[in-house]
């Protein structure tokens, strides 16, 4: 039967193309989208890595008037000194502006021995890891004791360590080429610093010194839970007068929902879109199929009247329009698989897999639903009327 | 009821029929619409015989197609009973009634009904689709009822490349493939000149002398009728000879 | 003629409810898509309150520094600092005034242990005559406190509201804001936050900003506006800007200064398609680009009205049939069929504005952006006007191609 309904639609070849067409087109929407949506999936289902929930960043411009790296230490240290006289803040780490949940990232390519990558580097201080509660894996987080090495300290995260070291331990390895190397002190868990949906990045935790001072640009701070408004009004003024430029204090709780916003919103005006999309090709496959029938009820007749049970009639029909689209799966799919192939986007191939098997079969149900009907009316043709129309 | 007259012919089958192909016993037809009630059909028995060739005459919308469609089992009569091959059919639910045409019935049509986006050979195969029978077997069966109308060399063929007569050889190539003990025809020589018509009678005739089959045929044509075993002349539904 | 071909049309949609249900979905639906998506550009682009003159106006709003190295080069990009901005723009002689204003940074300021979050705007004087703002209340600052560097302040009526509650008038009265009080001397109708260079709660004198705007960098974070006389003087003013800016020095440790006077959506395109050396202006590549997916995205929908399209004429092939036999020549067949078509994709096109209008109050009333109201205007209108038309002409025509090869004995007989 499979072998007659191929024939049937090969020998149509010419008015099947369009049809064809438009189903590769949609298995092409419908595996964009559930490419996206499996990759946010994967991504919301790993752990956020750190804590974030009584952590505030303070945003701040340098002063103009402080401009030596010797003022600018003392700057840094007096803010510091006054934030941990205050009893209701725990850590204090000044970083760079790629604080969790913000917008902005800063990326260096970093290398070992000949392994090249790009990672993500955080400028920070020795009270980051506990002020975010970032588990050690291996080693220790830096501290002063790093401060005279002639390596920069630094801490690298599960991610890049994979990337870079694979089975090796990474621990006291040298990173980078002179003048610029930095040294391993320990491995921190990855964390989603972008938000819920985005992947886990590859990271690198430098350790704040004179070298890197222009970078700085926010505060981070752990306060008590419980810490209210009062306080933070008060902190803010407190900052303001000793800081001398504009600041801002921010949640961490509030930047991750504004941060998950700018993933989530294009993502569901995509699904909306490509929902309507595939409604109306649906609609548009059931009329089609539909029209089919009254032009073949000569041909639905005769079979008929060969034996052709009006199941049969009807799982024909369903049977032609999933060749069809089988079709349309096959030319898709090789389209599909150039995207791991050739590693388009920098996706795990895993993800492009599962996001075409899951739009076949989408692509799969969508037809056997919109054939159901038509081919059920086809099914209740009577013969005698339909071999006698003409 | 009115008795049955077989006309004696000359040419009557060599294996004598002994038993009842079709029977058909008070069938009445009646289509409504919302105003109009019209009776197609009144009061219609017929015997049929193991290998005969009965042919069925008749004005048109006399009711010749309705009662054939009835035979064939396309169509459930109002009241009455059809048996065929002994077997009561009302009851048949569609899946059997459709195994019961594919095995027993085959199919012969005036505009002829081939698919025309399938080659010579798969219309043939066409009633094989809905055996189990493989692929193999099926082109085999199908080859030789091409052969058998003499349409060995135009199996590649879609039917639009084909004259009527070819196209009506193919139906007829269909109708046999399945082997059925009983055929069907509709007008098969309607829409063919005089010699095609003829060409075409003389292949039915063939099969029902030398395979036995059992063969109901609707014709205008009254020569075409002569030649067969029995006929019948149908006039505003009912039957008058 | 046409007016038969009209009857006739309607007379086959009314029959044909279930087909003439599927092409309007799809046509309404399409279209509204692409009018919601345009209505969110044309408010992006067009002039709208205050930035009113949008269209005889100018802006500087990118800085940028390159130093060529062995391998690749060395970048220094932001905005411009005040003192650039302000020394080099007085010299050009083409513009009416020339507004200077910050990039709108974050503040806090706490009302009863309330946090607020303020966008604080610093501007020059011209800065109120190039905007045109709507004062609910009082004025702008003059000249004359900036020059004094009082500290005076311009607030939105949101931030009147949230600081103040519901209280008549305000003028006089202080705010505070980064530990700095501010005398208010007027209250403007609230920005939407689509206005980049002019939304802002807190409006200040640059005179009192925290930044240094003596310093002579060139990168800092100030925008200009250069406002013409007329339309006609823009490529004028682009000219003297490009000769004057070729003959700064970009400074020992530099190559090349690149700025541009640009037009708004010109800021933008240059930003996103004028590639790393932001030299060209890439406002071709932008129209490529927006034409390139309209025309992506309207192809699912035109493919799914071609195929119905099709299947439906073959179905009435049998009264093509008797049309042809009749003597209709295949021309007026075709013409007809044209003319259902469209006159089905203007019945969708009215349907996707009224669709439109819904979401788009939708939209609004949700403050998904804030004080922005989206509208359908003429240009979106004539926009969906064309997508009509395109719509309706190639869903019509390759199916009308093939009806016009039936031929009448073919048409006639079927299976």
């Amino acid at each position: 039967m499979i072998r007659h309904l191929f024939k049937l639609i090969w020998n149509k070849k010419k008015q099947n193309f369009l049809l064809i067409t438009e189903m590769l087109v949609s298995f092409i929407v419908i595996f964009a989208v559930f490419t996206l949506l499996v990759f946010f999936y994967r991504n919301y289902k790993q752990p956020m890595g750190f804590d974030y929930e009584n952590v505030w960043a303070v945003k701040f411009e340098r002063p103009p008037g402080i401009q030596s790296n010797d003022s600018l230490k003392l700057y840094y240290e007096t803010v510091s000194n006054l934030l941990h006289s205050m009893p209701q803040i725990k850590y204090v780490s000044f970083t760079s502006g790629n604080f969790p949940f913000s917008p902005s990232s800063n990326n260096n390519s970093v290398s070992y021995l000949k392994n090249n990558t790009v990672s993500n580097f955080y400028i920070v201080q020795d009270d980051y890891a506990d002020a975010l509660n970032l588990k050690i894996l291996e080693g220790r987080w830096f501290n002063k004791t790093d401060g005279i090495s002639k390596d920069q300290p630094v801490v690298i995260n599960k991610t890049l360590q994979e990337e870079l070291f694979n089975n090796e331990d990474p621990l006291g390895k040298i990173l980078g080429e002179a003048p610029n190397t930095m040294k391993i002190t320990g491995v921190v868990t990855d964390f989603k610093d972008k938000g819920d949906y985005r992947p886990l990045p590859q990271g690198l935790f430098v350790r704040m010194d004179t070298s890197n001072y222009r970078f700085i640009g926010t505060l981070l701070i752990n306060v008590q839970p419980n810490t209210d408004a009062a306080f933070e009004s008060k902190l803010f003024k407190s900052l303001s007068n000793v800081m001398g430029s504009t600041i801002e204090i921010v949640h961490l709780t509030d930047q991750r929902k504004s941060i998950n916003r700018i993933t989530l919103v294009p993502m569901i005006i995509l699904i909306i879109v490509a929902g309507f999309l595939i409604i109306n090709v649906a609609l548009g496959l059931f009329g089609v199929l539909w029209y089919n029938i009254s032009l073949r009820r000569g041909e639905i007749g005769l079979r008929r009247a060969v034996g052709a049970s009006g199941n049969d009639v009807s799982k024909q029909l369903v049977g032609e329009a999933l060749m069809l689209s089988t079709f349309a799966i096959i030319i898709g799919s090789f389209f599909a698989v150039q995207f791991p192939l050739l590693n388009v986007f920098n996706l795990p191939s895993n993800i492009y897999l599962i996001a075409l098997l899951l739009s076949i079969v989408f692509i799969y149900l969508l037809v056997i639903i919109c054939a159901l009907y038509p081919g059920k009316q086809a099914a209740a043709i009577y013969p005698a009327v339909a071999l006698h129309e003409d | 009821m009115i008795p049955l007259q077989n006309t004696e012919n000359s040419n009557y089958p060599a294996s004598s029929p002994s038993s009842t192909m079709i029977r058909l016993k008070n069938i009445e037809k009646v289509y409504r619409t919302d105003t109009v009630e019209t009776l197609a059909l009144n009061n219609i028995s017929i015997n049929i015989l193991k290998g005969e060739f009965l042919s069925i005459m008749g004005p048109s919308g006399c009711g010749k197609s309705t009662l054939l469609n009835i035979m064939g089992l396309l169509d459930a009569p109002t009241k009455g009973e059809v048996k065929i091959d002994e077997q009561k059919t009302g009851q048949l639910s569609d899946s059997l009634l459709a195994a019961f045409r594919n095995k027993k019935l085959g199919f012969i049509f005036q505009s002829y009904h081939l698919i025309n986006d399938l080659r010579v050979l798969d219309n043939v195969e066409l009633p094989l689709l809905y055996r189990k029978l493989s692929a193999k077997e099926r082109r085999r069966l199908a080859t030789e009822a091409l052969g058998k109308v003499g349409l060995s060399n135009r199996m590649k063929h879609f039917p639009t490349q084909l004259s009527g007569g070819q196209k009506q050889r193919v139906a007829i190539a269909r109708a046999i493939v399945g082997r059925p003990e009983i055929i069907l025809a509709d007008e098969p020589t309607g829409n063919l000149d005089s010699a095609m018509g003829s060409e075409i009678m003389d292949i039915l005739l063939n099969l029902n002398q030398t395979e036995g089959t059992t063969i109901v045929m609707v014709t205008h044509d009254e020569n075409m009728a002569q030649k067969t075993h029995q006929l019948i002349r149908l006039f505003d539904g009912s039957q008058v000879q | 003629m046409l007016k038969n071909y009209f009857k006739i049309a309607i007379a086959v949609l009314k029959r044909r409810k279930f087909f003439t249900f599927i092409s309007l979905f799809g046509i309404s639906f399409s279209l509204t898509v692409l009018i919601v998506l345009t209505a969110f550009i044309d408010n992006g682009i067009s002039a709208n309150y205050p930035d009113t003159n949008r269209d005889r106006s100018l802006y500087i709003n990118f800085v940028g520094l390159r130093k060529q190295l062995p391998n690749g080069s060395s970048n220094w990009n932001g905005s411009g600092s005040y003192y650039f901005l302000h020394h080099y723009t007085s010299m050009l002689k083409t513009p009416v005034k020339v507004a200077i204003s910050s990039n709108t940074s974050a503040t806090n300021t706490y009302v009863n242990n309330k946090k607020l979050v303020i966008g604080v705007k610093y501007t020059n004087d011209s800065y109120w005559d190039v905007l045109n703002y709507v004062f609910l209340e009082g004025k702008a600052f003059n000249i004359q406190q900036i020059e004094n560097g009082d500290h005076v302040a311009v607030i939105s009526e949101d931030l009147k509201n949230s600081y103040f509650g519901d209280v008549p008038s305000v003028v006089g009265k202080y705010i505070e804001a980064d530990n700095v009080q501010y005398r208010i001397s007027g209250v403007v109708k609230n920005v939407g936050v689509t206005n980049l260079y002019a939304s802002a709660d807190l409006y200040l004198p640059y005179t009192v900003s925290k930044g240094n705007y003596k310093d002579e960098s060139f990168i800092g974070s100030y925008n200009a506006i250069l406002l013409a006389n007329s339309k006609a003087d823009l490529p004028k003013i682009k000219r003297e800007y490009d000769q004057l800016v070729s003959r700064i020095s970009p400074g020992k440790d530099w190559d090349q200064l690149i700025v541009h006077a640009d037009s708004y959506l010109e800021t933008f395109t240059r930003q996103l398609f004028g590639g790393g050396t932001q030299r060209n202006s890439g406002f071709a590549t932008f129209v490529w680009v927006t034409t390139a997916f309209a025309l992506l995205f309207l192809l699912l929908p035109t493919l799914n009205l071609v195929n119905i399209n099709t299947s439906r004429i073959m179905e009435r092939s049998s009264e093509i049939g008797v049309r042809k036999a009749f003597g209709a020549s295949s021309k007026t067949l075709v013409l007809q069929f044209i003319v259902e078509n469209i006159i089905l994709t203007f019945l969708g096109g009215f349907i996707s504005l009224v669709l439109s209008y819904i979401i788009l109050q939708i939209i609004n009333n949700s403050n998904f952006l804030q004080n922005t109201a989206l509208t359908i205007n003429a240009t979106v209108v004539v926009y969906a006007f064309i997508t009509c038309l395109v719509f309706g002409f190639i869903s019509g025509v390759y199916p009308a191609w093939r009806m016009s090869r039936l031929q009448a004995v073919d048409a006639l007989k079927k299976v």
